[in-house]
């Protein structure tokens, strides 16, 4: 431990643990994005666009109305992802926390097998069960995420220790409430940290699935049109929305689970 | 037993222990808690089995306006754990039987008849303090109302009603060791085991953790607790029975698998048990006898 914490102290940027305070590790990120930004303008790769004609990519894309512009499929993207994530938490709590029953523990490790085969493999599946356009883009990035939410959150299950089981049987509790005060109730908090860990993962299925699927736009489709029109800095300036997209929804995420989960944040700084 | 009515047990309560030595020596009443030859084996990785207990027993009798405090001592490896296991409904004996009284006669227990204080005191860490309490008492089927009067009145006798509402987490160690008793108490019975609780504390602790216990268990003349536990003087301080559990050994000096009682110490006989000061009992001179015993002949045995 360092004798003294300074809120502003770089003293310990190098130390194994050091600690620095907010204001510190603030700058560290400006320092680090402001590197990255310097790389890019000097450019070593030909084949990346420079930072000026992505800016002016943001701006011509920004211009265009209806389907082909930013803030409809944008938008449209968006939708899908939200809902995506909303359909495959839910499904892959149900999934998870259902895997206490034997019966079902072996439906829960095929799940968790299917994340190893790419989702767009099923497409002919999917599209037999449902209409091609919006409710096949959701159901395809619902099973897709939910493949890997479920192994995510199954772990985190088979991580509860025994003892907290045996607390709640001593205590008289039935199945139900063991189940309830065990299982569901104190790993809710984890849930949300899973949910964020593998909306990553959503980002990486999207552009795939809407290229599949272009009939509405969205940011996979435009990606889709604006690579085989080799236009490099409107795929990059896409890029850029997403990773600003998943920050803030990491940041959702954060914030939510502060909000519901009080004593989970306390605990992690315990 | 487990009836739920919301009555917080309090010292001056109709079934209170009268505090004190026994003036006019000891009545064993009816049989709380029996322990009959029981056997627990373990299949081993390789195949072999691992005998852990062999032909355990003991009981435990309710002492006239007297609540009942044995410990269960023995080296590590003794099979305490085991033991508490079983006794907690958590285990089933291998062979033998494990009875609670119902009120009327005995019966197998069952798990949840007896409370279990672990000794890592895990706790609900998504409730606070209070809902730590409260909620074991709502699930037994106690009135909302009457789980909160019952918690709120623990936390007070207890000195935690500042940690109400705290997280399990922000609890220093002897507050967090409270709650989970009292957790144990919320649920209407008299049965509870403490594994290990004076494990890892300096002795002014360990004295508070006595006290504590005492405190709790003098309560109600029902209240029976079974202390697991390695340390010879809090178990001799805080008993009123002891049970040495340990393996026989053969000829050679090896010890044959499977721990049973190998020694009993009724400390009401000798007038040890039930003194309201923890301190002069220890001076007296066969506590220090039977310390001494204990720590150099008897436990190098087990």
């Amino acid at each position: 431990m360092p004798e003294k914490t300074s809120k502003t102290s770089f003293r310990h940027i190098l130390t194994v643990y050091g600690q620095v305070g907010a204001l510190a590790r603030s700058s560290l990120l400006l320092i680090w994005l402001a590197l990255f930004l310097l790389v890019w303008f000097i450019n070593p790769i030909p084949s990346l666009p420079n930072p000026f004609e992505v800016v002016q990519a943001f701006g011509k894309m920004y211009n265009t109305q209806g389907s082909g512009g930013l803030v409809y499929n944008v938008y449209t993207t968006l939708k899908l992802n939200l809902v995506g994530l909303l359909y495959s938490a839910l499904l892959s709590l149900l999934i998870s926390y259902l895997s206490i029953l034997p019966i079902l523990q072996p439906f829960n490790k095929i799940v968790q097998w299917l994340r190893y085969i790419p989702i767009i493999g099923f497409y002919l599946v999917f599209l037999t069960l449902f209409t091609i356009g919006w409710p096949m883009k959701v159901a395809m990035l619902t099973a897709g995420m939910s493949f890997f939410l479920v192994t995510s959150m199954t772990a985190v299950i088979e991580s509860i220790p025994n003892l907290k089981y045996e607390l709640a049987r001593v205590l008289g509790y039935n199945d139900w409430q063991v189940f309830y005060s065990v299982v569901v109730r104190p790993n809710l908090p984890q849930m949300i940290d899973m949910v964020a860990q593998n909306a990553a993962m959503g980002w990486v299925m999207i552009p795939m699935i809407e290229a599949s699927n272009r009939t509405e736009g969205g940011i996979g489709a435009q990606l889709f049109a604006y690579n085989a029109t080799n236009q490099l800095a409107e795929v990059y300036a896409y890029l850029i929305i997403i990773g600003v997209i998943a920050i803030l929804e990491d940041g959702l995420f954060v914030l939510l689970k502060r909000l519901l989960f009080p004593y989970s944040v306390i605990a992690e700084r315990a | 037993m487990n009836d739920n009515q919301p009555q917080p047990e309090t010292a001056k309560g109709d079934n209170a222990c009268i505090e004190g030595p026994l003036v006019n020596g000891v009545t064993l009443l009816e049989p709380l808690l029996t322990l009959e030859d029981v056997c627990k084996e373990f299949l081993m990785n390789d195949g072999t089995t691992f005998v852990a207990l062999k032909n355990l027993s003991f009981t435990i009798k309710n002492i006239k306006d007297k609540p009942q405090i044995v410990s269960l001592l023995g080296p590590s490896g003794a099979g305490k754990t085991t033991a508490l296991r079983l006794i907690a409904g958590l285990d089933a004996p291998t062979s033998g039987c494990v009875l609670i009284t119902n009120g009327k006669g005995l019966r197998a227990v069952e798990i949840g008849d007896v409370g279990v204080v672990f000794q890592k005191y895990p706790l609900f860490e998504d409730l606070n303090v209070l809902n730590n309490l409260m909620v074991p008492a709502l699930n037994a089927g106690m009135s909302k109302a009457a789980a909160k009067e019952k918690a709120l009145h623990y936390l007070d006798e207890f000195d935690l009603v500042k940690q109400g509402l705290a997280w399990p987490v922000q609890l220093s160690g002897g507050q967090r060791q409270r709650v989970a008793i009292l957790q144990q108490l919320m649920k209407e019975r008299h049965f509870i085991i403490l594994d290990e609780p004076f494990s890892g504390l300096d002795p002014v602790n360990i004295m508070n953790v006595i006290k504590l216990i005492s405190r709790i268990a003098n309560q109600h003349t029902l209240n029976t607790f079974i202390i697991i536990t390695h340390d010879i003087t809090s178990a001799l301080a805080i008993s009123n029975h002891i049970y040495l559990l340990g393996r026989e050994r053969n000829e050679e000096g090896k010890a044959i698998p499977g721990s049973r009682v190998m020694k009993e110490y009724d400390l009401m006989q000798e007038g040890i048990a039930f003194h309201t000061n923890l301190a002069e009992a220890e001076d007296l001179p066969r506590f220090a006898e039977i310390r001494k015993e204990i720590k150099l002949i008897e436990f190098p045995k087990l």
